[in-house]
C-alpha cells in the first residue's frame, strides 16, 4: 500500500479497475510462460476440454499484480497532491493460496478487488509490518477468476528502533558491510 | 479410453507416480528480461530502476516474483517428460519468495510429486500435486510453492483405488 502501516484499515476494498483480454495478449503470454495446446493456439485448444482458447491462470494473476501496482502508484499521486506525505510498500513475501475458478477467454474483462482482511508487525524486519490481502478477479458475468491470499508489507510511520536496531540499520549503510551481509 | 489426438502420447495420470523428479534446467536472467518483465506486470522501482533498488529492502535490481514463478511455469513445461496431459491449473498454496532473483543470477531447481489423487465428482481427470523447489546458483532457495494441476486419466472407467480417491 502507499498507505503507512498505521493508517491501513482492516476489511477496506480497493477498487483496482478492470482488464479486457485480447487474443493476440494470450497467445503472446503463454507462448513465453505457459506453452501448452489450449493456451496458444485457438484451433487446437478446440480439441481440449475448454473447447477453446484460455489464458494462463499465471497470466490472469500476473494482470492483477499490474492493477495493484497502478492503483497504489495512482494512490501516491493523490496523497502528494494533497501534501500528504505517502507510505511504502515492500516487495511480497508471498502468496498463501491462490485458486483458479473460472477460465478467461478472449474478449473477457476482468475486474480486480483487494481486500484488507488483517495486518500485523513484522516480528523478524523492523520497522515494517504485515499486510494480509485477499484478491478477487471477476469475469463480466460476475464469475470469480480466481481469488488469492497475498502477502504484502508496508511501512511502520512510528516505527522507533531500539539503540541496537538503529546499530544495525547505520551498519547496513556502509557498503562493505552490506555485501558482507548478503552473502 | 482418451480421445483428445493432440495429448494421447502425452504423460497421463497412470504415467506419473508420488516421489518423481522433473528437473527444471536452468534460465539465466539478464537485466533486460527482468526489466521487460516489470515493466509489463509488475513496476515498483525496485524491479524497474537500479538506484531504487538499491536503496529498497532487495539491495540490488532483482525479478518481480511473478516473473521467477513463470520461468519456473514455463521451465517444468519444457522439462516435463513427453509432456503433460494437463487439464487445466486449479490453483497453488505457500508460495514463498525467499530470497530475490539478482540480475545475472541462474535459476534452475527441481518440481517433485508429491500427490496423485483421482476423484468420484470426474472420474476423466485426476489431480497431480507439485512442490516446486526453486534456487539459484549458489543452491539457495529463491522461491517454493505447492501447484495442483488436473491431468486427464488415459482410462476413466478403470477402478479407483482406496489410496487415489
Amino acid at each position: 500500500m502507499t498507505r503507512w502501516y498505521e493508517d491501513i484499515e482492516i476489511n477496506s476494498t480497493l477498487e483496482l479497475g478492470s482488464h479486457q483480454f485480447e487474443l493476440k495478449e494470450i497467445i503472446e503470454f503463454n507462448k513465453q510462460y505457459d506453452n501448452q495446446y489450449f493456451h496458444t493456439d485457438p484451433e487446437l485448444a478446440k480439441h481440449s476440454h475448454f473447447k477453446g482458447i484460455i489464458a494462463s491462470g499465471w497470466h490472469t494473476a500476473c494482470v492483477g499484480q499490474r492493477k495493484m501496482v497502478d492503483a497504489l502508484f495512482a494512490e501516491e499521486e493523490r496523497l502528494l497532491s494533497q501534501g500528504k506525505q505517502p507510505g511504502v510498500s515492500g516487495p511480497s513475501p508471498g502468496i498463501n493460496k491462490m485458486t483458479f475458478k473460472t477460465p478467461v477467454r478472449p474478449k473477457d474483462t476482468v475486474s480486480y478487488q483487494l481486500t484488507i482482511t488483517s495486518k500485523r508487525i513484522a516480528n523478524s524486519l523492523p520497522g515494517w509490518g504485515l499486510l494480509f490481502l485477499q484478491l478477487d478477479a471477476i469475469n463480466q458475468r460476475d464469475e470469480i477468476v480466481y481469488q488469492a491470499d497475498i502477502v504484502g508489507i508496508s511501512k511502520r510511520r512510528d516505527f522507533k528502533p531500539t539503540l541496537k536496531q538503529r546499530f544495525g540499520i547505520w551498519a547496513m549503510k556502509i557498503p562493505l558491510v552490506k555485501r558482507l551481509m548478503k552473502r | 479410453m482418451t480421445t483428445n489426438p493432440i495429448t494421447k502420447d502425452y504423460s497421463h495420470f497412470e504415467d506419473l507416480h508420488v516421489g518423481q523428479v522433473i528437473d527444471l534446467g536452468k534460465t539465466k536472467l539478464s537485466k533486460k528480461m527482468i526489466i521487460d518483465f516489470a515493466s509489463e506486470f509488475d513496476p515498483f522501482p525496485f524491479h524497474l530502476d537500479e538506484e531504487a533498488a538499491n536503496a529498497s529492502l532487495l539491495g540490488g535490481l532483482c525479478a518481480s516474483g511473478w516473473h521467477t514463478g513463470a520461468l519456473s511455469l514455463k521451465m517444468l513445461i519444457e522439462n516435463f517428460p513427453s509432456k503433460l496431459a494437463s487439464a487445466g491449473g486449479v490453483g497453488f498454496t505457500n508460495l514463498k519468495w525467499k530470497k530475490p532473483v539478482m540480475v545475472n543470477d541462474t535459476i534452475g531447481g527441481t518440481v517433485t510429486i508429491s500427490e496423485l489423487r483421482r476423484t468420484s465428482s470426474n472420474l476423466h481427470w485426476g489431480i497431480i500435486t507439485l512442490e516446486f523447489d526453486v534456487c539459484n546458483q549458489n543452491g539457495e532457495q529463491v522461491m517454493a510453492m505447492t501447484l495442483k494441476n488436473l491431468v486427464d486419466v488415459r482410462n476413466p472407467s478403470a477402478p479407483l483405488k482406496e489410496q487415489q480417491i
